[in-house]
């Protein structure tokens, strides 16, 4: 499943788009101020490449850095520990489910579609470089162990929806909706007191809404990619790798999309309980948190 | 950050995760970017390659390429290079059990200045060809003889040329790239101007790319001695004016993610030429039709019109942190070539601090349909002929490794070293006389060493 805010009720917004984080973006302003709208837009534009470039796994970044000095200690600057300081409670939270340093695991399970899956001797070895546990963290020192690597992509895209919207709203009083790929946050209801009006994309991507969720506040984020997969013998693999024992998760519904009051809360509230596999809904119910799941 | 959770809490997770968030986004409104977070804005790569023909001609070629990225909309690029060649070339004639003598125009000189030159360069000797009445210049020749059973080359030969290149890059809409740039190259006879223009448009959430582009390159031609008649004997007579050549190419391709790990491109390329395309310090001997003795060195012809396409399919496969390089092409043209290229490379990163890339390539390719090893006195001139072995029948193989070694992420030197081993039919069947005794297709063997070096800053 995936949000884009609903253009067509919203006729009167000033609206921005862009490519950020590999996904179309757009910033909505609730005003008849056209240049308020393109300001909006390009300081959400601006942190999120930001963002997208000093975190990036790709591009020479911080995190690359890290990468390629495992084994030794490095120190980070304040904003990448606040990342990391996050990424260790929501370790903790999720009693390990979610982990920055499952990378190792993608080296060998590639959900293209194929058929190829892991040998036990392939994914044991992969799980010798994948732990938060294995991780000295003792801010500002980052020690990963030879071989380790970490990847802020599950929490930096909503981390960015947050910091631009944060920024923007700096800037202006007029309502504000920051949608990057689907993960969106608004600065509250629009100027008339009504909620945003968020489309959703019917799962199998034919482009067409499924539905219309009403939003006046908070984040709604999602988890959840229905394409990827490996098929073996009949048996479908999800994406979604548990990262203590190296295996994807059981049962875990296609897609989770979660409401909370950021999007970074969101985006990791959708991500655990993806997780949890079979046990989501049951955890999102447990947890009194407003999600909509697909199956 | 210390995050206390009581399991048994309803929502105890979410408001911990509410917690942390908070936490989190309480940076402040401005973060300061880090300084090894600043992406590379400007890129140079400079090199200097070293490449050595065994027994044949030696360049040296350093260049330097920068590229500048203005902003995420527009890059400006610009490269120099410049070479220097020196070295003996095969110019067509056959080897002979006899030696053989051959002559080639040197330089054209005021009638009256003293001639004191004893020697050209490369060993062969300064004739002077008699003036024609009424000339107020006189040429000299060189000359220079084969000794038996070797395959002829010409000595002598030496080139500087000089190369530039402009570009520019701009994106149009977040979907749509414009490309342009022009290129300029200069030989002491030899001058060459051109300029493209491409487009790129991304479809599919910029996994699919398609790209089309044109190119137009205007070459002039003015060989040392002039420009001979085709098919006339080779002499030290000064010959016709310059001549010029046209060639207008056009490329199609298409980009495609497959899968996070597969890159894939598909691409077409057209080319016509219009002009002079004959090498004018080649020749095609003419044997006896007995013997195989060289009676006649003719200067070769070639079609003025060329048209060629080609097919390319490549592949870059990331595995783990190595990334597996593959590509295939295919090409022809209206003189009868045909060419076929494998290439493979592997680059093998065992630690952030080194990478090793092996590289191996095949090519084969068939003859240009006027391409003859020689021709026989007494039988019908064709119209066309070239015994240029680049127009022969001929496969190569090249192995090489590259090893580079970043540091930082700013900055990197890598060496690459090359052996290209080429191989023909040196003895045709059907060879006349003394000919079936000689190696018509010499093996070529090459080195190629480049050291680089890439800053980005």
């Amino acid at each position: 499943m995936s949000l884009r805010a609903h253009s067509a009720a919203e006729r009167r917004d000033a609206v921005t788009s862009f490519t950020a984080m590999a996904s179309p973006c757009s910033v909505l302003v609730d005003t008849e101020d056209h240049d308020l709208g393109l300001e909006a837009g390009r300081i959400v534009q601006a942190e999120a490449l930001r963002i997208e470039a000093k975190f990036s796994r790709y591009r020479p970044s911080v995190v690359t850095h890290l990468n390629r000095h495992a084994g030794q200690p490095a120190e980070v600057d304040s904003e990448t520990a606040d990342l990391l300081d996050y990424a260790a409670a929501c370790h903790a939270l999720s009693d390990g489910l979610f982990d920055i340093t499952a990378g190792a695991l993608r080296r060998v399970w590639r959900f293209d579609g194929s058929a190829e899956v892991p040998t036990e001797g392939q994914v044991r070895e992969a799980l010798d470089y994948v732990g938060w546990h294995r991780v000295t963290w003792d801010r500002p020192m980052l020690t990963l162990a030879a071989g380790m690597e970490i990847d802020l992509g599950g929490i930096g895209k909503e981390y960015a929806v947050d910091r631009g919207l944060a920024l923007a709203q700096a800037r202006m009083s007029a309502p504000v909706l920051v949608n990057l790929g689907g993960d969106l946050h608004v600065s509250g209801p629009r100027r008339d007191g009504s909620p945003w009006r968020v489309a959703i994309e019917d799962v199998n991507c034919t482009g067409e809404a499924a539905g219309l969720l009403e939003l006046a506040r908070g984040a709604l984020a999602t988890s959840g990619d229905a394409h990827r997969h490996v098929l073996k013998a009949g048996v479908r693999y999800g994406h979604i790798l548990n990262p203590s024992t190296g295996w994807p998760i059981e049962g875990a519904p296609r897609s989770v999309t979660v409401h909370a009051d950021t999007c970074s809360e969101a985006g990791l509230l959708a991500k655990v309980a993806l997780l949890r596999g079979a046990g989501c809904e049951e955890f999102l119910k447990s947890e009194r948190v407003r999600a909509w799941c697909v199956r | 950050m210390r995050v206390q959770l009581k399991k048994s809490d309803p929502a105890g997770v979410r408001r911990a995760l509410a917690a942390a968030a908070a936490g989190l986004l309480a940076g402040g409104p401005v973060r300061a970017q880090s300084p090894q977070s600043d992406p590379p804005s400007t890129t140079v790569d400079s090199a200097l390659l070293v490449y050595h023909e065994v027994n044949r001609v030696q360049a040296i070629e350093p260049e330097v390429n920068v590229s500048h990225k203005i902003d995420d909309d527009r890059t400006f690029s610009f490269g120099l290079a410049a070479d220097s060649l020196t070295g003996a070339t095969p110019f067509g004639a056959v080897p002979s059990t006899l030696p053989q003598t051959y002559v080639r125009p040197y330089k054209v000189i005021p009638l009256g200045t003293p001639v004191t030159v004893t020697s050209a360069s490369g060993g062969s000797t300064v004739v002077l060809i008699p003036p024609a009445t009424g000339a107020k210049t006189r040429t000299l020749g060189a000359s220079w003889v084969v000794p038996p059973g070797t395959y002829p080359l010409e000595h002598g030969f030496y080139d500087r040329r000089l190369a530039g290149n402009l570009g520019w890059e701009q994106a149009l809409t977040q979907w749509l790239k414009l490309d342009g740039g022009v290129a300029y190259s200069k030989e002491h006879d030899y001058r060459s101007e051109s300029a493209h223009v491409g487009l790129a448009r991304d479809f599919n959430g910029h996994n699919t790319t398609l790209s089309a582009g044109v190119n137009y390159e205007s070459d002039l031609s003015f060989p040392i001695g002039g420009t001979p008649t085709p098919l006339t004997e080779m002499s030290a007579q000064w010959k016709g004016p310059n001549t010029s050549l046209h060639e207008t190419d056009a490329v199609l391709g298409l980009t495609q993610v497959m899968n996070r790990r597969w890159l894939s491109t598909l691409s077409y390329s057209f080319s016509e030429l219009h002009g002079y395309q004959t090498d004018p310090y080649k020749v095609i001997s003419v044997v006896d039709p007995v013997t195989g003795q060289p009676t006649q060195q003719l200067y070769e012809n070639r079609p003025d019109s060329r048209r060629k396409q080609s097919i390319f399919f490549d592949n870059k496969i990331h595995v783990a942190t190595d990334v597996i390089a593959a590509s295939l092409r295919g090409y022809e043209d209206d003189w009868g070539v045909k060419s076929v290229t494998a290439d493979l490379r592997y680059r093998w990163q065992p630690d952030p601090d080194y990478y090793v890339e092996p590289h191996l390539r095949y090519y084969r390719q068939g003859a240009a349909n006027f391409f003859h090893n020689y021709l026989v006195s007494g039988a019908a001139l064709p119209e066309y002929a070239s015994a240029d072995s680049r127009l022969a029948e001929f496969h190569a193989q090249t192995y090489g490794v590259k090893v580079g070694m970043p540091f930082d992420e700013t900055y990197e030197v890598y060496m690459r070293v090359e052996y290209y081993d080429q191989h023909g039919n040196g003895s045709p069947a059907g060879a006349i006389g003394q000919l079936q005794q000689q190696n018509l297709f010499p093996d070529l063997k090459a080195y190629t060493l480049l050291l680089g070096f890439t800053y980005a800053f």
